[in-house]
């Protein structure tokens, strides 16, 4: 027999504030950011944060004299923290539903056709109930037959207070999606959606029920016909279960300090490698191609961008082979004097290291290749037991001046027996 | 399979019953932790409790999922403060946080390895 198909998003409200806030009940209803380690803009922004006007993705400087009058917590990211409450809850909503796509680190689509629930909704709250009980974080449920739906009822489910966390919607619904925007729907965004208010199609119930051929038109043959029959209620976006391989790459940093030594930039530059190139082993792929960005500061005159991409003889994931060709890159093109601001690096053209053929022209040498992996394979545990940075490059420690200004990230609650949260006993003095 | 470092070669035609006995070595995590999804660890303040047998430095294993009975140690929230008590005296307008499962004393510790 088949299921009408049936799915639930699961999506914490506010995540990183969230996480902040488990360990620090001061502060609950306070105005609160989470900051990006690297830049300092905005990722997460607590409800009385978002009413200040703070914008997600905007530099906190800017914001600094609002957020000094209003006494804005301002906490720089703490991955640990979020990576470990991120996993319980996967853990929880996997043990409830076994059919799960963990969609990103704060949002879960769940594949709820075979469990037979009588009442959708009421098991929503009961989920979110639970989820808030055993592991302290609010998060919003949307239930509905297509995941572009289940979505739309998410961001419902946390901006109206009366719905209690959950909201269901089914294909006759037109309310709530007369109330969405055609910007916040998944998988519009920002430069599709003034194509679609142009033609008069303001939300997402104009969208479900324009002419196919339309929206076809305006948004692509192949997302347009998806789009419609996703908002119309049939399913055409099914689970996946397979983590997404990643195209390519890119790992950056703004330096701490403008610098024009080499010596920084160097060390920062074998940094970068080193944890692009283990992300790149992890996925067991290899590059074709690589690149890195030299930019000075945008805030200061002169600005300057400088942009490389290196064709590789033969594909490889050796952090010391990867690291060789950017050095020499990036030496014969720094300027002297100019104070550089920011690097990144590109590992392009990705490909399954199990799928690389030899290649016709020889280049590719499996048995250096397989020495290399094996080298590799002794670096990345070696990191991973003992810490990353265990085993380094020689450069990486050549200098710490790139090091980003940190903010206060908060102590690592559960990833540090120094720094656990700490509890007092109760006694018949300190009466509360 | 033959196991060179010792001079000894064991041909291993019976499967080897030692292989088993690796995998039910006891495993004090599980003892004390045994539904890690919602169990958090906290370190004890002060000294209030030393005549209880509870000192500054435990650790105190609390788990968020247990429905608390009238004899459990608890943790609740007063006053934006954690606290840790029976539930007996938990204040009526304590928001309760989870139940205490063990207290973890340590009588000899050993030196933190760094991170």
């Amino acid at each position: 027999m088949s299921r009408k198909p049936l799915f639930a998003l699961v999506d914490c409200n506010n995540f990183f504030v969230s996480c902040e806030r488990i360990f620090r009940p001061d502060l609950e209803d306070k105005p609160v950011v989470v900051l990006s380690s690297n830049d300092g803009c905005f990722v997460a922004r607590s409800n009385e944060a978002k009413a200040l006007g703070l914008p997600m993705g905007a530099p906190a400087f800017k914001y600094r004299e609002i957020m000094d009058r209003h006494n804005v917590v301002c906490f720089s990211a703490n991955f640990e923290l979020y990576g470990d409450i991120s996993r319980r809850i996967t853990n929880l909503l996997s043990e409830v539903c076994p059919r799960i796509e963990v969609y990103s680190i704060d949002e879960s689509f769940l594949d709820i056709s075979a469990l037979d629930i009588p009442d959708v909704e009421a098991w929503g709250r009961e989920l979110r109930a639970r989820v808030l009980r055993e592991i302290s974080v609010p998060v919003s449920i949307g239930i509905a037959p297509t995941k572009t739906l289940a979505k739309l009822a998410s961001e419902h489910a946390k901006t109206t207070p009366e719905l209690a966390g959950a909201l269901t919607i089914d294909s006759n619904d037109t309310l709530y999606r007369a109330k969405t925007p055609v910007e916040a729907i998944w998988g519009v965004g920002w430069r599709l959606a003034p194509k679609l208010k142009a033609a008069g199609i303001m939300n997402a119930h104009d969208v479900a029920k324009a002419r196919p051929n339309l929206i076809k038109q305006l948004v692509g043959s192949i997302h347009g016909s998806q789009l419609v029959m996703e908002l119309s209620g049939q399913s055409c976006l099914p689970l996946e279960r397979e983590a997404q391989v990643q195209q390519s790459i890119m790992r950056g940093r703004t330096l701490g300090h403008d610098t024009s030594s080499e010596a920084d930039l160097e060390a920062a530059l074998a940094s970068l490698t080193a944890r692009a190139a283990f992300r790149l082993r992890e996925q067991r792929q290899v590059t074709h191609r690589i690149g890195f960005t030299l930019e000075t500061s945008r805030h200061k005159p002169g600005y300057q961008r400088i942009h490389r991409e290196i064709k590789l003889p033969a594909p490889t994931n050796d952090t010391g082979e990867i690291l060789a060709l950017l050095s020499h890159e990036l030496a014969s093109i720094m300027s002297p004097g100019k104070q550089y601001h920011r690097l990144n690096i590109h590992l392009l053209a990705l490909r399954g290291q199990d799928t690389i053929q030899s290649d016709i022209l020889g280049n590719f040498d499996d048995q250096k290749f397989i020495r290399q992996s094996a080298r590799m394979e002794a670096l990345d545990e070696l990191n991973s037991k003992f810490g990353r940075g265990t085993l380094r490059y020689a450069s990486e420690n050549l200098s710490n001046a790139w090091l980003p200004l940190r903010g206060q990230g908060s102590p690592r609650y559960v990833s540090s027996w120094s720094e656990l949260p700490t509890i007092r006993c109760y006694t018949a003095q300190g009466k509360n | 399979m033959s196991n060179e470092g010792n001079g000894i070669s064991v041909h291993s035609g019976f499967p080897n019953a030692a292989d088993d006995a690796r995998l039910t070595s006891l495993d004090l995590h599980s003892l004390l932790v045994p539904q890690p999804r919602s169990t958090f660890l906290f370190a004890i303040e002060g000294d209030d409790w030393r005549e209880q047998g509870i000192y500054a430095g435990d650790i105190a294993v609390i788990d968020r999922a247990l429905v608390p009975r009238p004899t459990d140690l608890v943790a609740w929230i007063h006053d934006d403060n954690f606290l840790l008590g029976p539930l007996t005296d938990a204040h009526p307008d304590a928001q309760l946080w989870g139940v205490v499962t063990s207290i973890i004393h340590r009588y000899r510790q050993q030196e933190q390895r760094k991170s």
